[in-house]
């Protein structure tokens, strides 16, 4: 084992060479080289669609290439299958992550090759131990024997990493880590990402943020028609750069500068004649909300801000009637509307962009033209719901959000799992504004989407708040929040905790965010201690 | 990325795995036309079409619910429940038209109860009805001992299979018009589609604003209709209510909609998809009987046909 270390110290732990691949006729990958070296923590940028995913299940075997080698710490993995590869120690954190959540941190971590005692019995107590032995080792905050499903998306992306680790990976593929991760937990997950680095393993990152990568990353390429750019050093780059190299060639020139987040807006709303699109008066669930009241002008956006957990989530849901034990008052454009019901809250007109739109936004298996006519199927059939669906109405109509989103799809038949994220929120984004809606309420809008389709959606919340419709921003990007929002209201423990009309800038937000967290947390605390 | 992947490769693939089962459909069909006497010809079509009839009623009902995401077991001994009640109906005096329409608003209620307790009370649907399923088999043997009633009403008879109309035969005609009403409601209408995103993702149906309990409930309801319709006709075809006439017939009718390529697991099937699968089933019975397979065996050469062509075409 120890014979070879010497020459190994200079190798890579993984070099993809000349690798193409083609599904038909459409190429998605030509002549890429990635090289990861030990203890490298490789950035991949590039848009929804440009071939990252692609080029990572090449990786780790789930395609094959068309032609190309890759060489795994100096073996050539080429011919080898997903499972070998894994043997060999390449290892991939899904986006969706595969922890099993009905099962303990320990029983996952030891799946499928429990510790046995009097052969064939599995050991709870020597799995738990062993688990804390190795939570211990890479200094993580975990509890072995938490159920896995209880846990907050960084500890089960700990649990997904610590996995591979114990497997002896030496390369892991990290797809889009951030994510769902809140500004603590991103805390955590670059410390981690850094003690892997120290301990030598190479890391591929796949992010859409920007700023994360110039600050984790050794190296960063960037994926572009199936082509590769770079490897560019951080220091040597900026965003806008990056930016410039990802963005589609078409596009409009000044790209590269409106990714800049713009300067606060200076709010002074001047009073609106009527009544406001939204309001919102003494607001509860029994759980999470307590007397929540606030209004949206029409033509307003109000944020709102808060960590995960604080429950602007459930706030949208409540409003979108989705939470059943609701009491308080909601009116659309001075109309009060019953609690709780969903077809009441989409009939006053209001829509939700969901904040998992794979579960919550999309019907994955039916075509984008169902899913698009979904959320207004008595208005696009004859008869007023009691005739057959108007397909010549529904595909015209499509195929003017289509050009007006700059949606990209083969057309109006295709099935909605097909497309990349940032397709699959414009076609949430279309069938709400099919609906002509007079409120907006936007959960995380932009998550998981590529810088490019980040800014067509900023542009429509901003072109859609200028038609007059009322949003509500949910957003965890406070640049995001400070670009779009004229308001922003931090919610905290299920209250509101402040308004704000003018931020300095960003940190002087997330600074507020987090004290505004850590006071009603006290709170909490004080209360239940009396 | 999963975008670019599959243009014009995807297309014909999808065609020939969505089709596969037609192909395996057409061998069998022309296997028997070659070994078994006579099986090319107008009276055996007419007699698999009648014998299919049945079976075609309940699967398209069934159609709906399993669309949905759910299951409903109960068809069978809904259908033997039915045919006792129109006989009961008849016996005690019922009007000619009278019976039959208060033997489908039963079914409509045995469909509705199921749903309520799929929906409101949470409770798996195969549980439900598979419980209803046992209640309405034993319901049947119990209203009259065990014994069957006659139906003397011709006109009934008539309606419900002996007839004919337009110069078809009854049963074929019920085939055809309910396919119609099927297609146009699963295929056309509003509440097909809510049938299909309840099924397919019923979390995004909801935050799309469908209330996927009352298109469940809807489901089965339908469901409920079908399988009374077929238990009159069972009745109207051996002129009495007999309390065993629907039993075991879900299998049959649950092996034709997932022929048909409705997926077991909801969101994506077709009527005629499922009326063809309840043909196929037909054919493959009739065409082994005639070949001179002995009962046992028949079943046992169907069960291993219709294993292959639901594996070949599983979504």
């Amino acid at each position: 084992m120890t014979g070879s270390q010497t020459s190994g110290a200079a190798r890579p732990i993984v070099s993809m060479e000349r690798i193409q691949k083609s599904f038909g006729e459409n190429r998605v990958l030509s002549d890429v080289s990635l090289v990861v070296e030990r203890g490298e923590t490789h950035a991949l940028l590039g848009e929804n669609g440009a071939g990252k995913s692609t080029l990572m299940k090449v990786l780790i075997g789930v395609y094959s290439a068309d032609s190309g080698r890759i060489v795994l710490d100096g073996e050539d993995v080429t011919g080898l299958s997903l499972r070998e590869r894994v043997d060999r120690g390449v290892a991939m954190i899904f986006q969706e992550l595969s922890v099993l959540p009905n099962l303990s941190v320990a029983e996952n971590l030891f799946v499928l090759r429990e510790p046995r005692s009097l052969g064939w019995r599995v050991d709870m107590r020597r799995m738990i131990a062993d688990a804390r032995a190795l939570i211990e080792r890479y200094g993580f905050e975990l509890d072995a024997a938490a159920r896995a499903g209880d846990l907050g998306f960084a500890q089960r992306q700990m649990v997904e990493i610590l996995k591979a680790l114990s497997r002896g990976a030496k390369l892991l593929v990290m797809d889009e880590p951030t994510s769902s991760l809140t500004a603590r937990e991103e805390e955590t997950l670059f410390t981690i990402v850094d003690q892997l680095k120290a301990s030598g393993i190479g890391v591929v990152y796949i992010s859409h943020r920007m700023a994360d990568v110039l600050r984790l990353s050794d190296r960063i390429s960037i994926v572009k028609d199936g082509r590769l750019i770079g490897p560019l050093l951080p220091g040597e780059t900026s965003i806008a750069h990056i930016a410039s190299l990802m963005s589609r060639p078409a596009e409009g020139e000044d790209a590269p500068s409106r990714i800049k987040a713009e300067p606060p807006k200076s709010v002074a709303i001047a009073p609106r004649a009527g009544a406001p699109a939204l309001s919102v008066t003494g607001l509860s669930t029994a759980h999470k909300l307590s007397n929540i009241a606030f209004e949206i002008a029409a033509g307003e956006i109000v944020g709102l801000g808060g960590l995960v957990g604080s429950g602007r989530s459930t706030l949208a849901k409540a409003i979108f009637g989705l939470i059943p034990d609701v009491s308080g008052a909601i009116a659309v454009a001075g109309r009060p509307i019953q609690l709780g019901i969903v077809p009441h809250a989409v009939e006053a007109k209001i829509g939700l962009v969901p904040e998992d739109r794979r579960r919550e936004g999309l019907v994955g298996n039916r075509s984008l033209a169902e899913n698009f006519a979904l959320t207004n199927l008595a208005g696009l059939s004859l008869g007023h719901g009691f005739g057959p669906m108007a397909t010549g109405r529904i595909a015209s109509l499509f195929a003017r959000y289509r050009s007006d989103l700059s949606l990209m799809c083969r057309g109006p038949q295709q099935v909605a799992q097909e497309l990349s994220g940032g397709n699959q929120q414009k076609v949430v984004f279309a069938k709400w504004l099919a609906t002509s809606p007079r409120v907006l309420i936007l959960d995380e809008p932009t998550s998981g989407v590529d810088i490019n389709a980040k800014r067509d959606m900023r542009d429509l919340i901003k072109r859609k708040a200028a038609e007059g419709v009322g949003v509500l921003l949910i957003s965890s990007e406070l640049e995001e929040l400070m670009e779009l929002s004229d308001r922003i209201l931090v919610v905290a423990g299920g209250r509101i905790a402040r308004t704000l009309e003018r931020i300095e800038d960003e940190a002087h937000l997330r600074t507020l965010l987090q004290i505004d967290a850590d006071r009603r947390a006290e709170f909490h605390e004080k209360e239940g201690a009396a | 990325m999963t975008t670019l992947a599959s243009p014009a490769r995807g297309s014909l693939a999808n065609f020939a795995r969505d089709h596969i089962t037609y192909g395996i459909f057409a061998l069998i069909t022309l296997y028997f036309i070659v070994f078994a006497p006579n099986f090319a010809s107008l009276a055996t079509a007419s007699a698999v079409l009648r014998i299919t009839a049945i079976v075609s009623v309940m699967a398209i009902g069934m159609t709906f619910v399993i669309v949905s995401g759910e299951i409903d077991l109960s068809v069978g001994s809904v259908a033997s429940f039915a045919g006792m009640a129109v006989a009961m109906l008849y016996d005690s005096g019922a009007p000619t038209f009278v019976a039959p329409v208060a033997v489908i608003a039963m079914g409509a209620l045995i469909g509705a109860v199921s749903g309520l307790l799929v929906t409101k009370a949470r409770i798996p649907s195969f549980l439900v009805t598979l419980g209803m399923l046992s209640i309405f088999s034993g319901l049947a043997l119990t209203v009259t001992d065990t014994r069957p009633i006659p139906i003397l009403d011709d006109t009934f008879s008539a309606i419900f299979w002996n007839g004919s109309f337009l110069g078809m035969q009854a049963p074929i005609m019920w085939t055809l018009a309910l396919t119609a009403i099927g297609y146009y409601m699963l295929h056309q209408l509003p509440f097909g589609r809510r049938v299909f995103a309840t099924g397919g993702n019923p979390v995004a149906a909801r935050f799309s604003g469908v209330r996927t309990d009352g298109v469940k409930i809807a489901a089965f309801v339908i469901s409920g209709v079908t399988a009374s319709l077929a238990g009159m006709m069972l009745a109207a075809r051996s002129t009495a209510g007999n309390p065993s006439l629907g039993a075991g017939l879900e299998l049959d009718v649950i092996a034709a909609v997932i022929i048909g390529g409705t997926s077991l697991f909801g969101g994506y099937g077709s009527i005629v998809g499922s009326v063809i699968g309840a043909i196929f089933i037909g054919i493959l019975g009739f065409g082994l009987l005639v070949i001179g397979l002995s009962t046992s065996i028949q079943e046992v050469v169907k069960g291993a046909i219709i294993i292959l062509a639901v594996s070949l075409n599983r979504r």
